[in-house]
């Protein structure tokens, strides 16, 4: 009995298969209904992260994108932080309750994933449907060249890290990592920003022999700095496909030890390790200082200093790219929220999501406006020569329009963002790493370095696997 | 047949409460046993599709975690030093409360704030008492911003600083400040459940004490402690459950991490584990775990019953 | 008591001991005095900080060395915090989940912990310990579970499933038993005599004589509703029925993730009071309990 339901099973998906297959030569998962999206009434929800004044903005593309579409109606909800939406929607996936719209990061996509219920984007994209807009206008389902080539390229990518080639989710709005520097200290010292991690000592030394009780570097995070500098140097980390965990390798455990012999000299220290913020260390006036802090770059608030009586500013915040193990490779970490979309017995949610996912993501105004709001950095490359996030640029200072000066050395490195493999277990191997890190800076080695960081790696790898 | 009336009417009492029960508590945890058999279990997989074969393979592979020992011990540890501690301190602070006449009212709102504060400033101010800003600690280059309130206190006595929870402390250190933070959350529940017990003990009991100028001690120990004795089994066996429980606490102080940075891990514990099951969608294993936690717990728990039903007396 | 008691005591030595014992009652409440203002003390200072928080800048919360006094004192922060969350809907969701669960929940409390305390029934031992087993288990287990039932019931997004899931609590109902044994049995029989059924005897003396922890369970129940936050994020969400912790977090998580600390201090501040005022006005019952009600031991 069982087998026969089994057999009856298989053969009604591969009937199914080759149907689907029939329809287009198209790639597979996600297949484009016939017409595109043919005008129903739809309620999409979409959870997001965003706080008040985020909303705000959100609420005025929304009605714009009503003026196109009345009848998809959009209802969100700010969940909490990310890891809130992970867990909410994949508690709700078990029971298909599911939204049709998350802010995702590749570690929650490929959690979907397990259940397989994340549409993928790849036929859409390519749809060349006619769909017919309330104004009378049509614009086709997919992208155009265009529109796709407007896209950063390594924001673009991240939708595609999951091993099997195929696209799952669209860069919404992103930051990075970036190096901000005392400017007035630096000029007052006559030094130089440093753009390679060997000038990093260098200045590291310098700063210590000018100020002996700073702590010249203060880096936010271990875990992205440790994967930063894997791709850096071109060692491996993580794969989506076969042997998952291989950053114990001889390259990352010499950069290791190279961080311990810095962090022994007194250079630097992490958020962990000082135990408070280090942006709290770069922006103080009074105890002990930083002069150099690797944050996010939506967090540039947070690196200026409190702002005097007279609204001057105790120092100039200078902005950087991060240092690099070579100019030839240069790596910044993609950071910041994707959307995806999620599978639905009516295919016209899913087309309806993917309309307004488009809407958000290739609208030169809302991305520019929702980056002012927020801190972080268009996906768009035109949103630079928009009129109003221009004049913002403009104004890029180290006081008042830090955000602006962030945004703007964002921008300027635009080739050189990176994104890890996504898959399932990904998000455990960045905590291990990160933990990793902060443990060989630190603990006692008992007469033998190198001993003390292989058996740590060592350790790291066998977490992952049994949590894998 | 006055017992099988009495019968019937008992189960009409209880009705409303077994109802809810079997649909909101019995029926998970049957569910919790099936997915503990499932091998390699995942609500995610089993949405996607996937059939999941019957086995102990969830049992085994928590067992062979290379850290289960260690978070057995901390759960175990955390349990019997908390427990003891918390349950003295709220009884004195209730009796003392219970013995004072002015500033009786002040102190007892006081002795109730906790609850309408919020968790998030209790952590927050907990990890700013023990924290030590700064770093580089045992190297010339040694910085320390702030050492911490509690190491000020300690300093401005004479004594040493400590490292409590920052890289290079030791476990007895970390597992201190976990004793003081456990127990101060346990506080306020208790003394306000012990306070209602001291009420219902009829004031004569003390009366005739008085008239006999039978000292406070004995007073405490042959009357107040006897007639207190079911809150206090209550305060016990509960407190031992919610033990044997302990997680939120440690992410309070430690983050994530769940111990120092230099030795993530080094504090977790049962709850801790199934949590972390939990994140990376491994349903059957935390069930496994959870199952195995539900055994230690029920012995204890049955001990603890033994007990006092030898030493309650009602 | 010893045989000196027995022989008469000189005036003098009445009058030493009575100056002893006055002394040994002003050193005992002065100990009893200095331990409950430490122990105070301590219990105060979250509450403290709770407080200098809500009124720190932004800058100033962030700083290495945490300050014990607001350079800066933000009153703005409660302005911020009363405009941004949607306050009063978030207030009224809460109460009316907070007062509906607490008073269901007291019935079913009161009625279980009384069948298991004075009724006879087959296999009371092993259904009470069945009950605290129930316990033991990590109720974070139970949410896929429960979620899925609530879906099926298609109670999503109502204040049903604020209410119903949680109306049962062990715990109160083992404090609750444990109370009722308290009271003579005596008085039981002696109702059943006179014919007294067992719904007016819980309510005429049993209630009465439990008051102090009924109110006790009643400020807990309250406070669950206040705090609660995971299960009421997963089923109702929904503006109507979001519940106030959630609002208040959702308000105030910036989109790097990070929380503004003071303003959610503030807000935290604002929602506790009437729930503290509340407790004021109920102390004088949870104090007052039993002594008044005049049953012989």
């Amino acid at each position: 009995m069982l087998k026969k339901i089994v057999s009856l099973l298989l053969l009604t998906a591969m009937l199914l298969g080759c149907l689907s297959a029939a329809q287009a030569e198209s790639a597979p998962g996600f297949a484009v209904p016939e017409g595109g999206y043919d005008g129903s009434e739809v309620t999409i929800t979409f959870y997001h992260t965003m706080g008040s004044n985020l909303t705000a903005v959100l609420d005025t593309y929304i009605a714009e994108f009503n003026e196109l579409y009345p009848n998809i109606h959009i209802e969100y909800t700010s969940v909490g932080n990310y890891d809130d939406v992970r867990d909410q929607v994949s508690t709700e996936i078990t029971v298909g309750t599911q939204p049709n719209i998350a802010y995702c990061y590749p570690d929650h996509v490929a959690l979907y994933n397990l259940a397989q219920v994340v549409a993928t984007l790849d036929n859409l994209i390519a749809s060349q449907e006619t769909v017919t807009r309330a104004d009378g206008t049509t614009e086709i389902l997919g992208l155009t060249d265009e529109q796709k080539a407007d896209f950063i390229e390594g924001y673009y990518n991240e939708g595609m890290q999951f091993g099997d080639g195929l696209m799952y989710t669209m860069p919404l709005s992103k930051s990075t990592e970036v190096l901000y520097y005392n400017k007035t200290f630096f000029d007052e010292n006559g030094l130089t920003v440093p753009t390679t991690w060997e000038e990093m000592e260098a200045v590291c030394a310098k700063i210590k022999e000018i100020d002996p009780n700073s702590i010249p570097l203060g880096y936010d995070s271990e875990a992205n700095w440790f994967i930063t500098m894997c791709e850096q140097y071109g060692s491996p980390y993580t794969s989506a496909t076969g042997d998952h965990f291989l950053f114990n390798n001889e390259q990352n455990r010499a950069f290791v030890k190279m961080f311990r012999e810095w962090y022994q000299k007194g250079y630097l220290t992490t958020q962990t390790l000082y135990g408070a913020y280090t942006s709290g260390l770069f922006v103080s006036t009074t105890e002990t200082k930083s002069y150099m802090s690797i944050g996010s770059s939506a967090g540039a608030t947070y690196q200026r200093p409190a702002a005097n009586a007279d609204g001057t500013y105790p120092f100039e915040v200078g902005i950087a790219t991060i240092p690099q193990v070579s100019e030839d490779n240069r790596k910044v970490i993609s950071q910041g929220p994707s959307v995806c979309i999620f599978e639905k017995e009516n295919p016209q949610e899913v087309v309806a999501s993917w309309l307004f996912v488009k809407f958000l993501t290739t609208n030169v105004n809302f991305q520019a406006e929702f980056s002012m709001a927020s801190g972080y950095v268009p996906v768009l490359k035109s949103v630079s020569d928009n009129e109003v996030y221009a004049a913002f640029l403009d104004s890029a200072d180290g006081g008042d329009y830090i955000s602006a000066l962030s945004a703007k050395v964002c921008l300027e490195q635009e080739d050189a963002y990176y994104t890890s493999p996504a898959f399932n277990g990904s998000s455990t191997a960045r905590d291990q790493v990160g933990m990793l890190l902060a443990k060989c800076l630190t603990a006692d080695d008992g007469g033998d370095v190198d001993a003390m960081i292989e058996r740590a790696f060592q350790d790291a790898v066998d977490e992952c696997e049994y949590s894998f | 047949m006055v017992d099988s009336k009495h019968q019937w009417k008992a189960w009409i009492y209880l009705a409303p409460a077994i109802a809810l029960l079997l649909v909101f508590t019995v029926w998970p945890i049957i569910n919790t046993v099936r997915m503990a058999f499932l091998e390699n279990y995942s609500g995610l997989k089993a949405a996607g599709g996937q059939a999941f074969a019957f086995g102990l393979g969830n049992f085994t592979k928590v067992i062979e975690y290379r850290r289960f020992v260690s978070c057995l011990k901390n759960t175990v540890l955390l349990c019997v030093w908390t427990v003891p501690i918390s349950t003295v301190l709220a009884l004195l602070i209730a009796v003392s409360l219970n013995a004072i006449r002015p500033l009786q009212r002040t102190l007892q709102t006081i002795f109730f704030l906790p609850y309408v504060t919020n968790s998030i400033a209790i952590g927050m101010v907990f990890a700013a008492m023990f924290n030590i800003v700064g770093s580089f600690y045992g190297t010339e280059n040694e910085i320390v911003v702030t050492a911490g309130i509690i190491n000020n206190i300690i300093e401005f006595f004479g004594g040493e600083p400590v490292n409590w929870i920052n890289y290079g402390s030791t476990y007895t250190a970390n597992l201190t400040v976990m004793i003081v933070y456990i127990v101060w959350n346990a506080l306020p529940f208790k003394i306000l459940v012990l306070l209602g017990g001291l009420q219902s003990i009829n004031k004569q009991y003390y009366e005739a004490a008085r008239v006999d100028g039978t000292p406070r001690w004995r007073v405490l120990t042959r009357i107040t402690v006897p007639l207190l004795s079911p809150m206090l089994a209550y305060v016990i066996i509960t407190s031992f459950i919610d033990g044997f429980k302990e997680y939120t606490s440690i992410v309070g102080i430690f983050g994530e991490n769940m111990g120092p940075p230099d030795d993530a891990g080094r504090l977790n514990t049962m709850v801790g584990f199934i949590y972390d099951s939990l994140s990376t969608n491994s349903q059957g294993r935390a069930s496994a775990a959870a199952l195995i936690l539900f055994a230690i717990i029920l012995v204890v728990t049955l001990v603890n019953l033994r007990i006092s039903k030898k030493r309650v007396h009602y | 008591m010893s045989k000196e008691t027995i022989v008469p005591m000189r005036a003098r030595d009445m009058r030493r001991q009575s100056l002893h014992q006055k002394a040994g009652r002003a050193v005992y409440l002065l100990a009893v005095y200095a331990f409950l203002l430490l122990m105070a003390a301590i219990v105060l200072f979250p509450f403290y900080w709770m407080l200098i928080s809500s009124l720190k800048t932004l800058e100033e919360y962030r700083m290495s060395t945490p300050t014990f006094w607001p350079q800066r004192i933000m009153l703005g922060n409660y302005v911020t915090a009363f405009t941004t969350a949607n306050l009063g809907r978030l207030f009224l969701n809460t109460m009316i989940v907070g007062v509906v669960s607490t008073l269901l929940s007291l019935v079913i409390t009161i009625l279980t912990a009384f069948a298991f305390a004075r009724l006879e029934f087959k296999g009371k031992e092993l259904l009470f310990a069945a009950l605290l087993a129930t316990m033991m288990i990590p109720g974070e287990l139970f949410t896929i579970t429960n979620y899925s039932t609530v879906t099926t019931l298609g109670w999503r997004n109502t204040y049903t499933v604020l209410i119903v899931p949680f109306l049962v609590s062990v715990f109160y109902i083992y404090l609750l038993r444990q109370n009722f044994l308290q009271i003579p049995n005596e008085l039981y029989l002696a109702a059943k005599v006179d014919g007294t059924s067992d719904l007016k005897y819980l309510w005429k003396v049993m209630i009465p004589l439990s008051l102090p922890t009924l109110i006790s369970i009643t400020i807990l129940k309250m406070m669950g509703a206040w705090n609660s936050y995971i299960w009421p994020r997963l089923v109702a969400n929904d503006e109507a029925h979001r519940m106030i912790t959630n609002g208040l977090r959702n308000a105030f998580t910036e989109t790097t993730g990070d929380v503004n600390y003071p303003v959610q201090m503030a807000a935290v501040a604002l929602v506790s009071a009437p729930l503290f005022l509340v407790f004021i006005f109920l102390r004088k019952y949870i104090m007052s309990g039993v002594s008044r009600s005049g049953i012989k031991g």
